[in-house]
Parts: structure tokens; C-alpha cells; sequence
């Protein structure tokens, strides 16, 4: 072919890519969805580089997606005045990360560690495979993958279609809902509504998702199955060495400054009474705070904290978590120094 | 730095704008051989000094052996430099590999032997940079060409970032010449280079990264059992993405450079269109292939030392060459496990060969496994070609088990599931991860068939200017909705 010729396949494919983009963009946008943030390895490593500034006034916000949904971090911010470094991560147990913090000689600071029975007393392997790909992302971070999020970060602010787990291209081919063989064990079809990520990682339910009830039974259908699904929880000597585990962490934070508070946040419907037969409050919380020696907010003990009702039975709506963390944040004052 | 990145693209921009600016060509070599430095030191500066070294040491070292007459000392200094190329890559790649197995033996044999476990990190692209040298120090005791004229020149030729990390693997004869005089893209060459660049990138991000690897990873990553339909759909999806991880970066890095004005040698030339395994081998990774034959295979004695030595260095050859791939038995299997269909491939084409001398009443010529048997000896019936490529394809898809595999076991709970040995199977893949994979497997057996005998530059060419462009549209399209940014190619851990 001329290299005329190839000169005008080449503007060809620019126009025709630049008006499918577009297009794809404004249909997108005219269905009310807006851009967020993909919260991957490269996100969370952003953040895992924050929890040193400065090394011992920040607080660091770890757990699983309710530590996400339910402390809302500008309300943190505003009400202590302290830097807050969100470091959850949806369906994961948090101790991967606390020890990792736990050992960072470096970390001086305050560690919020929300605690999720069902993932933080258990040790089924995919429970740990998120944060050990996170941390392993944070240690091995090379500096072209520092410059291409840099780059990456004011495209994935401006532009919907960016959105990797709702909008690339195998996650598009994949809502053709063909039948499954019997026995087959889908993945969580979670609706795009219930989770819009901010950069600092604070996760957000849509608008949407507040006023459509059948978005709301979608995600209560899938607590349920999880609930189901999940093994029976650790018990015995598997138990003690979890809890012992942590309160080694907690000693070594303590040794440098810094200091450790569970936090019960909470759930509601059936999923709070399933949690609450699995999980009996006396013989988990209970002992975890009696073993790390750690200052602990179990929302019912709390009456302020007590009557939130989440739309999923599992985490609160944006505008509840603003008045969690204010309620949580005036407990922290008052009653925990 | 990986081609499918935000940061390369921004990059590449910078190199060609500098490239096209009115410097003298020593300094656009220097731009050029800086952008590689930085290019390799976006994963790990400190290992940039292993290149230094590697780069001085057999640059001197290549000098010194074509010129020094003494005998003795030209073979001291192709040890040396064996030594300390080998040496280097033995260490980083090998050195926890072979501790692991000293160990093993030393257990074994009844010694309660238990080291600390190293904690090596395998700098990028050592494997590739490695042989590049090499060969060039073994060209020079051997006198095959002559000596790179400057220190500039040679070290551009190792470290040209199109090809460092991943290949192709560069002989001095085929990249040295171009940087002795001035070179810019020609319009044709720039598009070309470009359109190259966009095929390999869709071939990487979209097929490889975006669709198969979510149906290859389950499959290798089960530690259950699995169906015949599980595990032969995720053994085809690895096939499909090794194929197109590699021959993408390939592709990418040879649209790279001929935007920039240079030419590197093609890499993958359809292998899955292959009858034979012969004939695979010079199609896939052709630029490794080439060096294991000229550095390897043929200084061994290739098939001039009789049949059972021809044999035995093919195996040798092929062993090796799985090594290679990477510091685990599983590896060997897989070059072992090829070495055997060459064997098989050669005693059926030998005795053909015998056959057909004998009704042709010629003389049956002595047969090099890497050269163009198959096509001679296979395609006498040609009817049977596809049959015959169709069998070639599956029968390395086994051997693709060993080579995704972490170990044996894995291995062969895999093999157990293709044959249906598995009778309690949950099912792993959901129905439209396995059309996926159909899809782009027969699309992709369909192109390498159709497309065997040709070039994609050449189709383009032939092609109207709007079907072009339409096309790379789609990959455009395909490429910016895939969001597989930033993902490592396979072949840089090799």
C-alpha cells in the first residue's frame, strides 16, 4: 500500500475511534453514571505510601468493605482534624495488612481496625489472596508503574467508560447471561449502583441504589448466599493463634507510639441476626478486646450508633456514615481519650 | 516498562520527537541509547550496572578475540566471557533453582541439610541481553565478522529498547550496520511501524491479558480436578495466550523500532499453521530457535556426527532451550517433552526420505531437524496439510501443560482432567468464559492457517485504504475498552 494510502487509514482509524469513544462516553454519562476510581493494587499502594505523613498523627482505616462504606473519611478528617488513610478491602480479612503495618518500624500512627466476623476470624485462603497481591504490588512498585498511575489518575477522574470491573471489554462480554452447567458458582453480580469509589478509596452507594429498592434485594440476596457459603468459624487452637497473632501486632504498634481500636460497625436485617449466631458477641469481640488489651466500639453498645438501618443489611448509606463517624468520632474523644 | 503502559506511550512520544529533531546522528544515538537506560531502569535501576558490565566487558572482550593471534589466549578470554555472561545468569536465574536442588540431593542422601533461602530477584530481560552478548563474543573467537567500531554502537546494539526485555533476540550482523549511518523512518515505515505497534499491543492487552488469561489462570490455578472441558478449554485459552503475550510484544517491539527507522528480525511466522514440530520451531520464537541452532545445536555436531548423535543433540538442544524458559523441571519437561516429537518427527521423515529415494532412486540426504523438512517430506500429500497442523497444535498444547504448570502435580492433575480421569469435577469455567475462548481459538487457528505462507505488512498492503482503516479502528476501539494496562509480558520473567 502507498504510505498515502496508509496515511489515510491511519486518520481513518483516529476519526472513527475518536467518535466511538465519544459516543460510548455521552450514552454512559446520559444514564446518570459518573466516573470513579478503579480500587486495584494501584490505588491502595497510593495510600499504603500515606500512612507515613506524618509518620505519628495519622490514622490508618483498616478492614473490609464496611470500614469503606461506613467511615466516611472527610468527616473523620473535619471532625479530629487528623490526617485518615483508608486501607480496606472489599471481602477480604484485614490482618494481612495489620501485620504488615505492625512491622513497619516506620509506622507511628493510629490503626482503626474494623472487624467483620466472618472474614476477620477465618483463614479461607481467598479471604487473604487480595491483600497479599496488594502488598506484594506495594513492595515491587517500579517507577514506570508510579508514572503510568500518575498518568492515569486524571483519565480515570474525567472519563465513566474507564470503569474496569463494569465497562472493559470482558466484563461487557460477560452480560451476556448464557446458562451455566449445573453446580457452576458465578461470580457476585453486584449492580454498578452499589459502589462508587472516591481517590482517597472511600466507597459510596449511588443515589440510585438508595431509592431502587430491587438494586437493594440484588446485594441482600447476596449477603445472604455468602452467609450460607461460608465454612464453619475457626475455633479452639486455630482461634487463640489468630487472636495471639494480633495481639503481637497490637504490642509492636503500641512499643512505637501508636495505637490500635476495633470497631464493630453495623449491619442489619438477617445478616445482623446470622452474624450474631455465628459470631457470638461474648465469645469473639469480647475475648478479642480482653486478649489485645485494645479499646474496642461495638455499635450496640453504643444507643448513638445503634439504630442504623443499612439498605443491604451489610453497610450504611453515604449520608448515615457521615453521622457514624461523627457519633464514632465523639466516642473516640470522650469516652477513649 | 511495558509497551502497554501510559507511561511508554508518553515516552515513545518524547523518543520520536527527539528522534526527528535536527541533531547530528551521534546524538540521536546517544538519545537513543539514554532512552534505553531509562527505559530498562523504569523497572529496577540498580540492575542497569549488570548491563554496564555485561555491555563494557564484552565489548573489550570481543575486540580482544578477533584481534589477540595467540591461540590459547583467545580460548582463555571466550571462557572468561562465557564465564561471566553465564555465570551472571546462572546466579540471578538458576542460583535458588540449583540450591533447591542441592538441597534435595543432600537430604536424600541422608544429610540434614537447610540452608537459608536466598531472596534473588531476576533482573528483566537478563535471558535475552545474555544471549545477545554472547553470541557476539562467539561470532568474534570465531571470527565471523568483525568487531563493532565503537563502544556507542555496541551498546545501543545490546541495550536498543525494542528489543532488550523481551527480544527478538538481535545477532550483531542484523542491528550493528544500522547504526553506523544516519536513519530515519521513511513515511511508509513510520505507518507501518505504527500500525505494528497497535497489532501488538491489541494482541497483548484485548486477547491475551483481557480475554484468556481470565480463562488460562483458573484452569492452572486450580488445585482441584477438573472436567475435559474445563481443563482443555483452559489449555487452549494458554495457547492462544502465550502465542499472543509473545508474538505481541514482538510485533510491538518491531513496529517500535520501524518507527524509529530500524529493522528487527520477525520472530513468529503463524506457528500454530505449523506441520511438524520442525517446522513449528521456525515459527515460533524463530530469533531463539536460530541461536539455539547456530550457538548450540550445530557446535555440539549437529548431524554431521551420525544418527544417534544427531539425536542426542537434538534432545540436548531442546532440553536446554526449555531451561531456558525458566529455572524450574517443568520447564525441562516441556523442552524434553519436544526434543521427543522431534525424535519421532525425524525417524518418520528419515524413513520416508529412504522410501522415496528409494522409488526416486536418488540419494536420501542427511537431515537437519531445524531445516525445511517438514514441508518437503510432510506436505507430500498436501491435502492431509491441515489434518496434519491440526495435530501438530494439539500435540503442543500438551506440551503447554508442562510449561504453565507450577509443578509436576499440577501437571498431572491437568492431564488427568483433559483425558476425563476426573469423575467428580465441579465445573470451574461459566459458559461464556469457554465461547470466549472457542471463538478467539478458532479465529486465531483460522488467521495462522490462512495467513502462513504471508506477512501482515503484506496483506495490508493489498488491502483498500478504509478496510485498513477500519480495522485498526477496531483495534483501537478494542484496545482502549480492554483497560489491561500495565500488565507484565510472560516472556520478561524468562
Amino acid at each position: 500500500m502507498p504510505s498515502n494510502s496508509l496515511v489515510k487509514s491511519a486518520l481513518l482509524a483516529i476519526i472513527i475511534t475518536f467518535v466511538a469513544v465519544c459516543f460510548w462516553e455521552i450514552h454512559l454519562r446520559q444514564n446518570g453514571i459518573k466516573p470513579d476510581y478503579d480500587n486495584g493494587a494501584e490505588l491502595w499502594t497510593n495510600k499504603r505510601k500515606m500512612v507515613y505523613e506524618p509518620s505519628d498523627k495519622s490514622t490508618v482505616i483498616l478492614g473490609s468493605s464496611r470500614g469503606a462504606y461506613d467511615i466516611d473519611i472527610p468527616t473523620y478528617e473535619r471532625t479530629t482534624g487528623k490526617r485518615a488513610i483508608q486501607l480496606c478491602m472489599d471481602g477480604s480479612s484485614p490482618r494481612t495488612v495489620f501485620d504488615d503495618l505492625a512491622n513497619d518500624p516506620k509506622f507511628k500512627g493510629k490503626v482503626i481496625l474494623d472487624v467483620t466476623e466472618m472474614l476477620f476470624f477465618n483463614n479461607i485462603p481467598f479471604m487473604l489472596s487480595t491483600p497479599a497481591e496488594n502488598l506484594a504490588y506495594y513492595k515491587k512498585e517500579t517507577p514506570a508503574q508510579k508514572v503510568s498511575f500518575t498518568l492515569d489518575v486524571p483519565l480515570e477522574a474525567n472519563l465513566v467508560f474507564l470503569n474496569q470491573g463494569f465497562f472493559s471489554l470482558n466484563a461487557l462480554l460477560n452480560l451476556f447471561h448464557l446458562k451455566d452447567r449445573p453446580g457452576f458458582r458465578p461470580d457476585l453480580p453486584f449492580p454498578l449502583e452499589f459502589n462508587s469509589t472516591d481517590f482517597n478509596r472511600q466507597n459510596r452507594m449511588t443515589d440510585k441504589f438508595l431509592i431502587d429498592t430491587s438494586l437493594q434485594n440484588r446485594v441482600r440476596g447476596i449477603w445472604m448466599m455468602v452467609n450460607g457459603m461460608l465454612p464453619p468459624p475457626i475455633k479452639g487452637k486455630e482461634f487463640a493463634a489468630n487472636l495471639q497473632n494480633v495481639k503481637e501486632n497490637v504490642t509492636k504498634i503500641r512499643k512505637r507510639g501508636g495505637d490500635v481500636i476495633f470497631i464493630r460497625t453495623p449491619s442489619s436485617g438477617p445478616v445482623a441476626a446470622i452474624e450474631a449466631k455465628v459470631f457470638p458477641k461474648s465469645e469473639y469481640w469480647d475475648k478479642l478486646l480482653a486478649v489485645t488489651g485494645c479499646k474496642g466500639i461495638h455499635y450496640t453498645d453504643y444507643p448513638a450508633l445503634s439504630n442504623f438501618v443499612c439498605p443491604e443489611f451489610s453497610h450504611l448509606s453515604p449520608r448515615d456514615a457521615m453521622v457514624y463517624t461523627e457519633h464514632l468520632v465523639t466516642i473516640l474523644k470522650t469516652d477513649k481519650n | 516498562m511495558v509497551f502497554n503502559s501510559f507511561t511508554f506511550i508518553a515516552f515513545f512520544i518524547i523518543i520520536l520527537i527527539l528522534h526527528n529533531l535536527p541533531f547530528s546522528w551521534k546524538v540521536k544515538k546517544i538519545n537513543l541509547l539514554i532512552a534505553s537506560y531509562i527505559f530498562y531502569a523504569a523497572w529496577n535501576p540498580p540492575f542497569i550496572l549488570l548491563l554496564w558490565l555485561s555491555t563494557v566487558v564484552d565489548y573489550f572482550v570481543g575486540r580482544a578475540l578477533y584481534t589477540q593471534p595467540n591461540k590459547h589466549k583467545r580460548r582463555v578470554l571466550l571462557v572468561a566471557s562465557l564465564i561471566g555472561n553465564l555465570g551472571m545468569l546462572c546466579f540471578f536465574k538458576y542460583g535458588t533453582f540449583l540450591l533447591d536442588n542441592f538441597v534435595g540431593l543432600t537430604n536424600l542422601l541422608g544429610f540434614d541439610y537447610h540452608p537459608a533461602t536466598p531472596n534473588i530477584i531476576l533482573p528483566a530481560g537478563i535471558s535475552f541481553y545474555t544471549f545477545t552478548t554472547l553470541c557476539y563474543t562467539i561470532d568474534m573467537y570465531k571470527r565471523r565478522g568483525e568487531p563493532v567500531k565503537s563502544l556507542l554502537d555496541f551498546s545501543l546494539f545490546v541495550t536498543f529498547f525494542p528489543h532488550l526485555v523481551a527480544g527478538p533476540i538481535v545477532r550483531p550482523h542484523q542491528l550493528v550496520p544500522q547504526f553506523e549511518s544516519p536513519r530515519k523512518a521513511s513515511r511508509q515505515q513510520f505507518f507501518d511501524g505504527l500500525f505494528l505497534l497497535t497489532l501488538g499491543l491489541f494482541m497483548k492487552s484485548v486477547l491475551a491479558d483481557g480475554i484468556l488469561s481470565a480463562a488460562a489462570d483458573p484452569v492452572f490455578g486450580s488445585q482441584a480436578g477438573l472436567s475435559p472441558l474445563d481443563a482443555w478449554t483452559g489449555v487452549l485459552a494458554f495457547s492462544g495466550q502465550i502465542f499472543f503475550d509473545f508474538a505481541g510484544y514482538s510485533t510491538s517491539a518491531i513496529g517500535v523500532a520501524l518507527c524509529l527507522g530500524f529493522i528487527l528480525p520477525q520472530n513468529f511466522l503463524y506457528p500454530y499453521a505449523a506441520i511438524g514440530f520442525s517446522d513449528f520451531w521456525r515459527r515460533w520464537h524463530i530469533t531463539l530457535s536460530a541461536w539455539l541452532r547456530d550457538y548450540l545445536y550445530i557446535p555440539l555436531g549437529g548431524n554431521r556426527e551420525g544418527k544417534l548423535k544427531t539425536y542426542i543433540n537434538m534432545m540436548i538442544t531442546m532440553l536446554i532451550g526449555g531451561l531456558w524458559h525458566g529455572a524450574n523441571w517443568t520447564f525441562v519437561a516441556w523442552g524434553g517433552l519436544h526434543g521427543l516429537y522431534l525424535w519421532i518427527e525425524k525417524a518418520i521423515t528419515d524413513r520416508r526420505t529412504k522410501k522415496l529415494a528409494f522409488l526416486a532412486d536418488v540419494k536420501s540426504t542427511p537431515v537437519n531437524p531445524t531445516a525445511p523438512i517438514a514441508q518437503s517430506l510432510l506436505s507430500v500429500n498436501p491435502k492431509f496439510g491441515l489434518p496434519k497442523a491440526m495435530l501438530t497444535y494439539l500435540l503442543i498444547c500438551i506440551t503447554w501443560v508442562f510449561f504453565r504448570s507450577g509443578t509436576f502435580q499440577g501437571a498431572w492433575l491437568l492431564l488427568l482432567g483433559m483425558t476425563g480421569q476426573i469423575h467428580t469435577a465441579q465445573p470451574l469455567l461459566a459458559t461464556i468464559s469457554i465461547i470466549k475462548v472457542g471463538v478467539i481459538i478458532v479465529a486465531m487457528l483460522a488467521f495462522h492457517w490462512l495467513m502462513r505462507n504471508t506477512t501482515v505488512l503484506q496483506v495490508v498492503s493489498k488491502l483498500p485504504w478504509f478496510t485498513v482503516g477500519i480495522v485498526w479502528s477496531l483495534m483501537l476501539i478494542l484496545l482502549l475498552l480492554s483497560q489491561e494496562s500495565g500488565k507484565s509480558f510472560i516472556y520478561f520473567q524468562f
